[in-house]
């Protein structure tokens, strides 16, 4: 029933390519987030299958209907919006019931969907108010009651935490997992805040630039990004990245240097190449006990530390000139590293440390494409059993 | 400190002169602005409250002086005569030509508001090429004197223009002493200001609220009539009241597109004109009736006056 199917769709405006070439396959009860950064085309791939906005190519199912051009009231589905929206002159009640007047429902099964949906949401007892005397936690309450009072096949909900304090945000994520568990019906959820795709969905699609990067499950977008962009999106802080080149013996970068036979992952010497690492895969020597399969070691130097309490990022300084750039830290950065360290790590600002990688958590990928080559990489046999030999030799 | 010092010391400079009233007003305006910007506020003030009421008071001064006795009057009525309040009523049916004017009002506003409705969603919530060429032009016809269509429309309402299809020749309706030919014009007349200020409103309307009416269930149009309007009620108000009252005071198409007689749908003006006889004009009566006919309106605008205001100057300020 809920399943909602986007082929081959692409929104145009005058000059500006919105949407392009979207494919989705979306299935009954599934709770979907569409993340990637403002302006990506998010909000519009939702927009054509809520039918505010209609695609210029390309066709819209849900369920077995194709509705590509139907209006939005006859496509089965509800929205919440980020600036919620509630009309102003009705009062809760009339604000939830809104849809179904619409539809001639009998007066008694309005009031016991209402009363249902206002349960649901607990705004037991808030009917009569008027949405202004309200708090933003209350109103967006009323918004998905609004939502699920008509029993829709989809619910669309474009951002609607965003406007909401972080602690209201926190509690209303919970809220909506619970409501996903209970309605079971799809949901496809637009946001920005990646910790907001992770925690709630089944899948994640992650959009640049109007196309869509990769679809799946948070843990799989995390552990195998399919591209660049995902690795750099999903994950907070983010990734690290070094631009290199691969050798005979493997990745080789101005700083870091990372053995493997090439002909194992199928990659020419020669090919540029980026190297991925997320900073809880970088560990200082001492806790190698807990990397299976360490790289050799790397000297740096530490930056600046950043407590956050249950964690300490570092960052790394791997040569004399690097500066820290806190403000930009998904590019390619090939002189320093994030690193994060248990909270009660003895490390301080400027003091020489030595680190690993976590072979098995590094991942490369084509610096031309931006595609991943390797999520991981095999311990090369010709210098097995020694890592870190390499990296003394080297200085 | 200083300030206290200088004024003590003008007054005491000034001590030995022999001053009059005006003198000592001035002297104290000069250190007190506040009181000049009060005096030019009543001055003000008097003078826009003679040029409005001062009209009204003659009008009264008129009617109560018996019709014999109006001649070189004064500003006192030359006699006390309340009674022709109902005399007025029994020379001319002056209640039906009100009734009249109140429905070509009532029947322009509505179908005023439901174009200008219809006109302003477009223009303040659509984007389309020609948007704004089209709006300067419906600013500039409404800056076209309506003497200029008079000659064309009568001939128009009353049957005078015909167009020839091949061997058939389609005459226009006759529709002098109906409602139409004026109700047509009026609204064609005061649609452009609607028309602007339903556009500010609507514009102001946020996407979000459209959008979830019609995801809701609602059709565009839904949407409009079911939110957009009820959210813009003071524009509406706003151009409602100032449509009916224009129509209210309308003069030209009001005279010319009837017979001046009460069943031909013959506005207030023709009501007024009607009390002049062959052998004599009651000023009394016929300005007991231009009281009696302004006092709806200006009972309109003193409750409404608060919306037309707020509704005027709202489009001035974007949230």
């Amino acid at each position: 029933m809920g399943d909602v199917t986007l082929e081959h769709v692409s929104k145009h405006y005058d000059d500006v390519t919105a949407v392009d070439d979207m494919n989705l396959d979306i299935e009954d009860g599934e709770f979907i987030c569409l993340v990637g950064p403002s302006g990506c085309g998010k909000s519009t791939t939702m927009e054509m299958i809520a039918g505010l906005t209609i695609p210029s190519e390309g066709k819209v199912f849900i369920g077995d209907r194709e509705v590509t051009n139907l209006p939005p009231k006859d496509r089965g589905v509800a929205m919440v919006f980020q600036n919620i929206a509630l009309f102003p002159h009705m009062d809760v009640y009339d604000n939830i019931s809104f849809g179904l007047r619409l539809r001639n429902y009998d007066k008694e099964e309005i009031e016991r969907r209402v009363e249902r949906a206002a349960e649901i949401v607990q705004l037991q007892g808030m009917l009569e108010r008027m949405p202004d005397e309200m708090s933003g936690g209350q109103r967006q309450r009323v918004a998905i009651a609004r939502a699920i009072v008509r029993n829709p096949d989809v619910f669309l909900m474009d951002e609607p935490l965003a406007n909401l304090d972080a602690k209201l945000r926190v509690h209303m994520r919970t809220e909506l997992q619970r409501l996903h568990k209970e309605l079971d019906t799809t949901i496809i959820y637009v946001t920005h805040d990646q910790a907001e795709a992770m925690t709630m969905s089944d899948r994640i699609a992650v959009i640049d630039s109007g196309q869509l990067q990769q679809i799946d499950p948070p843990l799989v977008c995390y552990n195998e990004p399919a591209n660049l962009f995902v690795a750099g999106f999903i994950g907070s802080p983010s990734m690290n990245f070094l631009d290199g080149e691969v050798t005979e013996d493997g990745f080789v970068s101005t700083n870091i240097d990372v053995e493997f036979d090439p002909a194992n992952l199928g990659i020419e010497a020669g090919t540029d190449v980026t190297m991925g690492i997320r900073p809880e895969d970088v560990y200082l020597v001492g806790d190698e006990a807990l990397v299976s399969n360490p790289s050799h070691r790397i000297e740096a130097v530490t930056d600046v530390l950043e407590p956050m309490g249950d964690e300490i990022f570092v960052y790394l300084k791997l040569s004399e000139s690097a500066e820290t750039d806190l403000e930009d830290t998904s590019g390619v950065a090939n002189d320093q590293l994030l690193m994060s360290v248990a909270p009660d790590t003895d490390i301080e600002e400027d003091e020489d440390v030595t680190v690993v990688l976590d072979r098995s958590r590094v991942h490369l990928f084509d610096t031309a494409t931006g595609e991943a080559i390797s999520h991981g990489i095999e311990t090369p046999v010709q210098t097995s059993g020694a890592p870190g030999t390499e990296a003394e030799s080297d200085d | 400190m200083s300030n206290e010092t200088q004024g003590a010391g003008i007054g005491s400079a000034d001590a030995d002169m022999k001053r009059g009233p005006l003198g000592r007003w001035v002297d104290s305006a000069i250190k007190n602005p506040d009181k000049v910007y009060r005096a030019m506020f009543y001055v003000a003030m008097l003078f826009f409250l003679v040029t409005t009421l001062f009209p009204f008071y003659w009008l009264l001064v008129l009617a109560l002086t018996p019709n014999n006795l109006i001649a070189n009057m004064g500003l006192v009525p030359k006699g006390f005569n309340p009674e022709v309040f109902i005399a007025m009523f029994d020379r001319v049916p002056f209640h039906l030509y009100m009734f009249n004017s109140f429905v070509l009002g009532i029947t322009t506003t509505v179908l005023v508001l439901l174009i200008a409705s219809l006109a302003g969603y477009v223009f303040g919530r659509l984007r389309f090429p020609g948007k704004g060429v089209l709006m300067l032009g419906i600013l500039a016809i409404s800056y076209f004197p309506p003497a200029a269509f008079l000659i064309p429309l009568f001939e128009l309402f009353t049957g005078n223009t015909a167009i020839s299809i091949g061997m058939v020749t389609i005459s226009t309706p006759d529709l002098f002493n109906t409602p139409a030919p004026m109700v047509f014009p009026f609204s064609a007349l005061f649609l452009p200001l609607s028309i602007f200020i339903l556009t500010t409103f609507y514009g102001q309307i946020p996407d979000g609220l459209e959008d979830a009416a019609r995801v809701e269930g609602t059709t565009r149009l839904g949407a409009l009539f079911r939110v957009i309007v009820p959210l813009s009620a003071p524009g509406v108000a706003t151009a409602g009241v100032l449509t009916f009252i224009s129509v209210y005071n309308e003069f030209f198409f009001s005279f010319l597109m009837n017979n001046g007689e009460a069943d031909s749908w013959a506005p207030i003006v023709a009501g007024i004109l009607k009390y002049q006889g062959q052998f004599d004009t009651p000023y009394n009566l016929m300005a007991a009736a231009s009281i009696v006919g302004v006092l709806p309106v200006a009972i309109l605008v003193i409750i409404a006056q608060e919306r037309i205001v707020s509704g005027l100057t709202a489009g001035a300020l974007k949230e």
